[in-house]
């Protein structure tokens, strides 16, 4: 199954989990399957429209997602890592 | 010179107006910014001393790499003994003079004495043809703006500028010091503590650098170093740029994770988080211009933005989180227009835009003015200008106004503002506010992680501490995140020796030893370790459960070394 890992300032959302396995075929799929356990982690990553935050960065397996994020596959096994924004003076 | 031993210093005193030229130390040279600035003021400043008096040293010191090719490294710490907290100061700036100073062979200038006359103003040029501290009354009381106006029509396009505004004139407590950008403007600011006011003190209005047309430092191993400095872009460029659109586009999680202070802090979220967070701004380049720059030359991050108001004419820059926070939500001002013309304001006399808006949160909690007023927020901006009573209230920071009032909810620790970053769901970051000789500065270590196991708390503030303290003195700005281990091999290659990531996590130790000394000698005890009332009761989130509840054991650990982990070298500078 695919990896969700969860960046530290989100875990809150997760009951302090870094990793969830999650059945999905695209990155929409995980989100939304991470978020049917964990509810508060949805609004952490896509807007009210359903589009990703600006401040959220998307990786599968180590590369950075471009275009339509949500769409891209995700494969058996691939870890796909959320990134968020978490500093600013 | 790359193996600083031909680097030179300059020493200023204030009390003759003089300024000479002295080589560079040798036991300093791999001491740069943060670092520099506590060892010079442990060996050089009383700890006892007047902060406004004339035993107090000011400190303005580029980091190791300012100057050089190493992308985002031109930051310049000023320090010297805080009017605010009684303590220790280090604030930091990008915009030019750093690198000025440092492409002039300058790796700090020291400043003692003050002018017998406190009415007289002065500058110091410093330029090719060396040193000077010249009259500076015709600069007198003008706002920090104007100021650079009349400094370019006597200096050349090429200057750089350290100034301060009518704050640091009348010696406020919240007093910044600032440093023009890359287009000459006065919007890069070491602000926090009232360094403007011991500027102000000693009678400097402005530093007037000038490196001409001078080139960039040269590295020992020049081949490498800029093979690795381009490198390191590339890999930065490729990457997430979390910062490309500014520190503002944080309001919105901020806000999500309890941290976007909300009326003097007693709520941890704001109602107006739409009307405050960063991409209304990024909305508005579209149809005013504006847009994302760079603060200083060379710099990579470019997160600062340039605000244009109605008419595209430029308004301010930058507007960051922070300032967003304490001059918008924390005072419940919901639009980041009116946070926009406070920002420029706070720029303009030269004020800390943290201290400031935590000042006015306090007046309008203790029933000085109505939450939300945009209008009288920048109307005592103007007050602190002309120097009501009031406005000294405000100007002089968060406690000074609280006292005035005697109001209970005063949020700082020694003495100053807490910003924007809570340490009630950021318990970690609590850890650093209570520990640091700074007083609560985020940009002292700050841990964005409110799912950290309390076992952890002391040792991950610890770590920031060291891995912030480390970058600070680099030069590098803390938005391009270095490791320690990178600042170990920019050392290396810069001064053509080995430099291990283990000497580099010591260096930033020894700062904070350093600081923490400076305090002891200045009477701070144990006691001063701590989180206000105010934390520790007052909750925010749900239910108002969040509170400071750390205990005073698990504080007092982040100031005993933990044994280095592989963490501690890989660790990003966060501020």
């Amino acid at each position: 199954m695919p990896t969700i890992v969860i960046p530290p300032p989100y875990r809150g959302s997760t009951q302090g989990l870094e990793r969830i396995e999650v059945a999905g075929r695209t990155v929409r799929d995980c989100i939304d399957a991470v978020s049917a356990i964990h509810p508060a982690f949805r609004p952490l990553v896509l807007d009210a429209n359903g589009k990703v935050h600006r401040f959220v960065k998307l990786f599968r397996n180590g590369d950075q997602l471009g275009g339509d994020v949500l769409a891209a596959a995700i494969a058996e096994g691939d870890e796909v890592h959320v990134l968020a924004a978490i500093a600013g003076g | 010179m790359a193996d600083g031993l031909a680097d030179k210093m300059i020493r200023v005193d204030m009390t003759t107006q003089t300024a000479s030229v002295e080589p560079f130390p040798a036991k300093w040279r791999l001491l740069g910014g943060r670092a520099l600035s506590a060892r010079i003021l442990i060996e050089e400043c009383d700890p006892k001393c007047e902060p406004l008096g004339a035993g107090n040293v000011l400190v303005m010191a580029p980091g190791v790499m300012s100057g050089t090719s190493a992308p985002t490294s031109g930051r310049i710490s000023i320090g010297g003994k805080s009017p605010l907290t009684g303590g220790i100061k280090e604030a930091n700036a990008g915009g030019n003079p750093g690198q000025d100073l440092q492409k002039l062979g300058y790796r700090v200038i020291v400043v003692k004495g003050k002018p017998a006359d406190p009415k007289q103003r002065f500058g110091l040029e410093v330029d090719q043809s060396g040193v000077r501290i010249v009259a500076g009354d015709a600069y007198k009381g003008l706002w920090n703006y104007a100021a650079c106006e009349k400094l370019y029509e006597k200096y050349p396009q090429t200057a750089s500028f350290i100034t301060i505004g009518p704050a640091g004139e009348m010696q406020l407590s919240g007093a910044s010091v600032a440093c023009t950008d890359e287009k000459g403007r006065p919007a890069r600011h070491a602000a926090r503590g009232g360094l403007g006011a011991v500027m102000g003190s000693k009678g400097l209005k402005f530093v007037a650098v000038d490196a001409g047309k001078l080139s960039i430092r040269q590295p020992a191993v020049r081949k490498e170093f800029f093979a690795y400095a381009k490198d390191y872009t590339k890999a930065y460029q490729a990457g997430p740029q979390m910062f490309k659109t500014g520190t503002a586009s944080v309001v919105f999680i901020a806000n999500m994770l309890n941290t976007f202070p909300y009326k003097n802090r007693t709520e941890g979220q704001s109602p107006d988080v739409e009307t405050l967070r960063g991409e209304r701004i990024v909305e508005s380049f579209a149809t005013r211009g504006g847009g994302m720059h760079n603060c200083m030359s060379g710099c990579i991050v470019q997160c600062s933005n340039v605000v244009h108001d109605k008419d595209g004419n430029y308004k301010t820059s930058a507007l960051e989180f922070e300032t967003l926070t304490m001059l918008g939500a924390n005072c419940g001002i919901a639009s980041w227009e009116d946070v926009a013309d406070l920002d420029r304001l706070c720029d303009e006399v030269g004020l800390d835009t943290i201290e400031t808006g935590a000042a006015i949160a306090i007046f309008m909690d203790s029933g000085g003015m109505e939450f939300g007023d945009a209008a009288g927020a920048k109307r005592i901006l103007h007050e602190i200008a002309s120097g009501t009573e009031l406005g000294k209230a405000i100007g002089n920071g968060a406690v000074s106004i609280g006292k005035k009032r005697k109001h209970a909810r005063i949020p700082v620790v020694k003495g100053q503002a807490i910003p924007a970053w809570d340490p009630r769901p950021l318990k970690a970051t609590g850890i650093t506010y209570a520990t640091s000789a700074m007083g609560a500065d985020h940009t002292a270590g700050l841990i964005v992680n409110p799912g950290l196991p309390p076992e952890q708390f002391a040792q991950a503030s610890q770590e920031s501490q060291i891995a912030n303290a480390a970058c600070d003195s680099s030069g590098f700005c803390q938005f391009l995140q270095p490791t320690i281990e990178e600042i170990a091999k920019y050392y290396t290659m810069f001064v053509g020796e080995d430099v291990t990531r283990e000497q580099i996590a010591d260096m930033g130790w020894q700062c904070l030893l350093d600081e923490w000394k400076f305090n002891d000698g200045a009477g701070f005890t144990k006691a001063d370790d701590d989180l206000p009332a105010c934390m520790k009761e007052e909750g925010v989130g749900p239910n108002h459960a969040m509170k400071f509840d750390v205990s005073a054991e698990v504080i007092a650990a982040a100031k005993r070394r933990f044994a280095s982990r592989e963490e501690l070298f890989k660790l990003k500078a966060t501020g």
